[in-house]
């Protein structure tokens, strides 16, 4: 579904260059739930962020479901990410005004679309918070935020969900919570790809990528 | 409520101390402006309804007093010159003139009320001519010997209809028949009086600070006054037309003068608004950030911070029209006291098309100040702001 060919990526900082990709070939595959880990720098937001075409490679190409996204625009691929990709991020950032139904239904904005009254209420009963979609972020717990992070990501039905260390923040237990949420999506089709530094959770995923030094280990 | 809306609202409510104030600063700047306006609309209809109102069409007076006319012609300002003796009855002969009635007006000394009395002599009968827009409780004078009284003379002292009112060095007592109802303007601060008794209190039998002149066929005005000035010494004729020159010269400078404060007013109070919104955008970077990283676009982003700025200055501007219109009379009693000259009537009256075009103004002025942060903000690299 996205494949990275030999992706590399250079960061600048002042004098300093930081090779945070060398080189990556990756394919992920439709339907798959696989978990990145390696070491802290080790270049998996990096990975990440250019899978979900937030970041564009310095050298090497992606391709989304066989096409390159090569030289696309900004606009180009701000509409493959709303239409196609979820984020969920270790921070939650939900916005503290919103209810959670309002979080839920942001990016909904962006496509000029209503917001659907009965997909919110449904999402909200996916991620088990049909009874907080009046809440305000602050009215919440870590792992209820998380939750609705995922719902948001969820609304504009993408095909795959990319997340960011979502259980970074959380306890055991709502980690589990939040991996279970994701595991249940991902048998009812969605590819995920999930960075975690929580073995445990890796281990339960159909793949494991490991990342050093900004390559991939076999 | 739109999404777009719900976001900016909320964006707003976020800082509420210092959205309030970037809005007082906007609606200071609105109700200023608002006011200045809409009393400079007030000034010139309440202007041209008064010279329409004094039903003269020039008035003779001393030469050289030039600009205490004006004030005089609509008020009555005490001139410290008087009109030579026969100069009535020379302008009365004159061809062309349907009518020509004399004005003294002077300051008296009260020592029974221990007060200077401003006195306004004139053929009483004409007082309904002149002053038609007056409205009266009691009567007119019929007689010599009775008084007419301006507002504020008669609610300071405390005089009623029927009361008496004494002089030094007059026999007898005058008699006040009537309050004339409050008109804002000198009017107010007037004792009307008999020309003849005005005369001989002065010492100044047939003497007058003025003459007001009504011509049979107002087409001739120029023949009149040219007739009139090469043929009787000492005088100068001011036309109405004149008047109103003079008077909406010195309307003119002070109104540039307090539109320049409004316009003041209102680039600081944007610039207000720019720092506010730039301030709100730094501090939502990840969370633009991630709205970027979703699906939003540049232009979304933009739309978003220039929406809350057009919601800023719209609530800021409506409620500096609120402000205005809470505070007219407080304003146009300061303007009152301030301005040598001004009509009688209420001078800001509230005019919506004026309020909205106000509102509209500030907006499309805050909007130019919400495009940078707005840019800066679709600018924002969501990978930079929201580092995993
Ligand atoms: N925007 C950036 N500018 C400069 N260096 C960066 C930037 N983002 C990441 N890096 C560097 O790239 C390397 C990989 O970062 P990252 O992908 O965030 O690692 P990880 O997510 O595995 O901790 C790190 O050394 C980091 O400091
Ligand atoms: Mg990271």
């Amino acid at each position: 579904m996205i494949r990275l060919q030999k992706v590399e990526k250079i960061y600048r900082r002042g004098a300093e260059t930081v090779r945070a990709l060398r080189g990556v070939d990756l394919e992920i595959h439709s339907g798959e739930f696989a978990a990145v880990t390696g070491p802290s720098g080790a270049g998996k937001t990096t990975l990440l962020h250019i899978v979900g075409c937030l970041d564009t490679p310095g050298r090497g190409e992606v391709l989304f479901d066989g096409v390159s996204v090569d030289g696309w625009t900004d606009k180009k691929l701000t509409r493959l990410r709303r239409e196609k990709i979820g984020f969920v991020f270790q921070q939650f950032y939900l916005i503290p005004g919103l209810s959670v139904a309002d979080n839920i239904a942001l990016p909904l904005l962006f496509r000029k679309q209503k917001p659907d009254k009965d997909r919110i209420a449904t999402l909200a009963r996916m991620v088990g918070l049909e009874n907080r979609t009046r809440h305000v972020p602050a009215a919440l717990s870590g792992g209820e935020m998380q939750r609705t992070a995922i719902a948001r990501a969820l609304v504009n039905r993408p095909e795959i969900i990319l997340a960011d260390e979502p259980t970074g923040n959380l306890d055991s237990k709502n980690s589990e919570k939040i991996f279970d949420i994701l595991k249940g999506l991902n048998r009812s089709g969605l590819t995920v790809l999930m960075i975690t530094h929580n073995a445990n959770l890796a281990a339960r995923a159909d793949r494991i990528i490991r990342i050093k030094d900004g390559m991939v280990e076999a | 409520m739109s999404g777009l809306m719900k976001l900016a609202v909320q964006n707003l409510f976020r800082h509420r101390t210092r959205s309030l104030l970037t809005m007082l600063g906007i609606g200071a700047a609105v109700a200023v402006l608002f006011s200045v306006l809409s009393f400079n609309r007030g000034f010139e209809a309440g202007l041209e309804r008064e010279l329409k109102g004094t039903g003269l069409h020039f008035m003779v007076v001393p030469s050289g007093c030039a600009h205490e006319v004006a004030a005089l012609v609509l008020h009555g300002a005490v001139i410290p010159k008087f009109l030579e003796a026969g100069v009535i009855d020379d302008v009365n002969r004159a061809e062309g003139v349907s009518l020509a009635t004399p004005i003294l007006v002077a300051q008296m000394p009260n020592p029974q009320g221990g007060r200077i009395d401003l006195i306004y002599g004139v053929e009483t009968a004409m007082l309904p001519d002149i002053k038609p827009d007056w409205e009266i409780t009691g009567a007119y004078p019929a007689a010599a010997n009775e008084l007419l009284l301006g507002y504020n003379v008669a609610l300071h002292n405390g005089i009623t209809p029927g009361d008496g009112i004494r002089y030094p060095g007059v026999e007898g007592v005058f008699t006040v028949t009537g309050i004339v109802a409050q008109t804002g303007s000198q009017d107010d601060a007037f004792i009307y009086m008999d020309i003849r008794e005005a005369q001989a209190i002065l010492q100044h039998p047939g003497g007058a600070t003025a003459v007001g002149v009504k011509l049979t066929d107002p087409v001739r005005m120029q023949e009149v006054i040219e007739g009139l000035e090469s043929r009787v010494p000492g005088i100068q004729i001011v036309t109405m037309g004149q008047v109103m020159n003079s008077v909406s010269t010195v309307a003119a400078s002070a109104r540039s003068l307090s539109l320049a404060v409004a316009l003041v007013a209102l680039i600081i109070g944007t610039v207000g608004v720019m720092n506010a919104i730039l301030m709100a955008v730094f501090e939502r970077t990840q969370e633009i950030g991630m709205m970027r990283a979703i699906g939003a676009s540049r232009w979304d982003i933009f739309r978003i911070i220039l929406k809350e700025t057009a919601l800023l200055t719209m609530v800021g501007g409506i409620a500096g029209i609120l402000i205005a219109a809470a505070g007219s009379t407080l304003i146009e009693g300061f303007v009152r006291r301030v301005m040598p000259y001004m009509p009688t009537g209420e001078m800001l009256r509230f005019e919506p098309l004026l309020a909205m075009g106000c509102v509209l103004f500030a907006m499309t002025i805050g909007l130019l100040a919400g495009f940078y942060p707005a840019w800066k903000a679709s600018r924002i690299n969501p990978i930079e702001a929201i580092k995993g």
